[in-house]
């Protein structure tokens, strides 16, 4: 049910990597609740899911579209470490 | 031509159940039915600062979003790649984001900022969400003449997107909060 409207996606679509995403979200959401909210953030975790995922990424995104969002990335982080104290 | 406009919503949970939340959003089977407009959300690049505490994260979302006939004619499709930055700070509670699109801009600049803080009034138990959306349709571009009716049409669907974001949130808040206490699956 979960894969019903692949067929609507553009050919930029980063489905071929959803099962390597499922397992890298999972253990991202785990880590954030059950460590990260809890004080424990001396290390990140989920190393290994994420490099199977990224790797997969890189091959299926497009790399225009990808310098795209890295350009935009940097100016929104930016953005962002500012008004922390507020 | 800009429009704009802001919204506050209160949870009545925690901070940390709150932006947990948030990060599985887009995730199960069931949030994705209701939250049709996202098709794909994929982590680009995270970070943590493992002295303070802060984790940055950037992701990529497409989003479907048809609008009506004349802009579509236009415009040429009906996908939109948006990219959204994300900061939270551990240790003072803060977590903020900011979605923009980074296609259609030739058309096109929308922008929300959200932020999720400890309500000033139960910090311990209820989260304050402030969201800050800016639509502004490119001054010389083809939509330009009709780029009230745009926006407007556009904010419309926010709002209306917006609505079923937090109806969503609110049922894993449940989820998390059911598991909390115990029915762990």
């Amino acid at each position: 049910m979960k894969e019903k409207k692949t067929s609507s996606k553009s050919s930029s679509s980063t489905s071929p990597c959803s099962h390597l995403r499922d397992a890298y979200n999972n253990c991202f959401n785990r880590w954030y609740s059950e460590k990260f909210m809890k004080g424990h953030w001396d290390k990140q975790e989920c190393v290994a899911e994420w490099q199977k995922y990224r790797a997969c990424l890189s091959q299926h995104l497009d790399d225009k579209l990808l310098s795209h969002f890295l350009e935009a990335e940097q100016i929104d982080q930016n953005h962002l470490s500012k008004p922390s104290n507020e | 031509m800009v429009t704009g406009y802001k919204q506050e919503y209160v949870y009545k949970h925690p901070w940390e159940r709150v932006t947990s939340a948030s990060w599985r959003k887009f995730a199960d089977a069931e949030n994705k039915r209701i939250l049709s407009h996202i098709l794909e959300v994929d982590m680009l690049n995270h970070s943590l600062d493992s002295s303070n505490g802060i984790l940055r994260t950037t992701r990529a979302i497409t989003v479907h979003c048809p609008g009506p006939w004349f802009v579509r004619k236009i415009v040429g499709q009906d996908m939109c790649h948006c990219v959204e930055s994300t900061v939270v700070d551990a240790r003072s509670r803060s977590m903020q984001l900011i979605s923009k699109n980074i296609s259609l801009q030739k058309f096109i600049e929308v922008q929300e900022m959200t932020r999720y803080d400890p309500h000033p009034d139960n910090p311990a138990g209820w989260t304050l969400c402030r969201q800050e959306t800016s639509i502004r349709i490119k001054p010389f571009s083809a939509l330009a003449s009709m780029a009230e009716k745009v926006e407007q049409r556009c904010a419309e669907r926010f709002l209306q997107n917006s609505g079923k974001s937090k109806e969503v949130m609110e049922r894993i808040c449940k989820y998390l909060e059911a598991e909390s206490s115990g029915f762990s699956l």
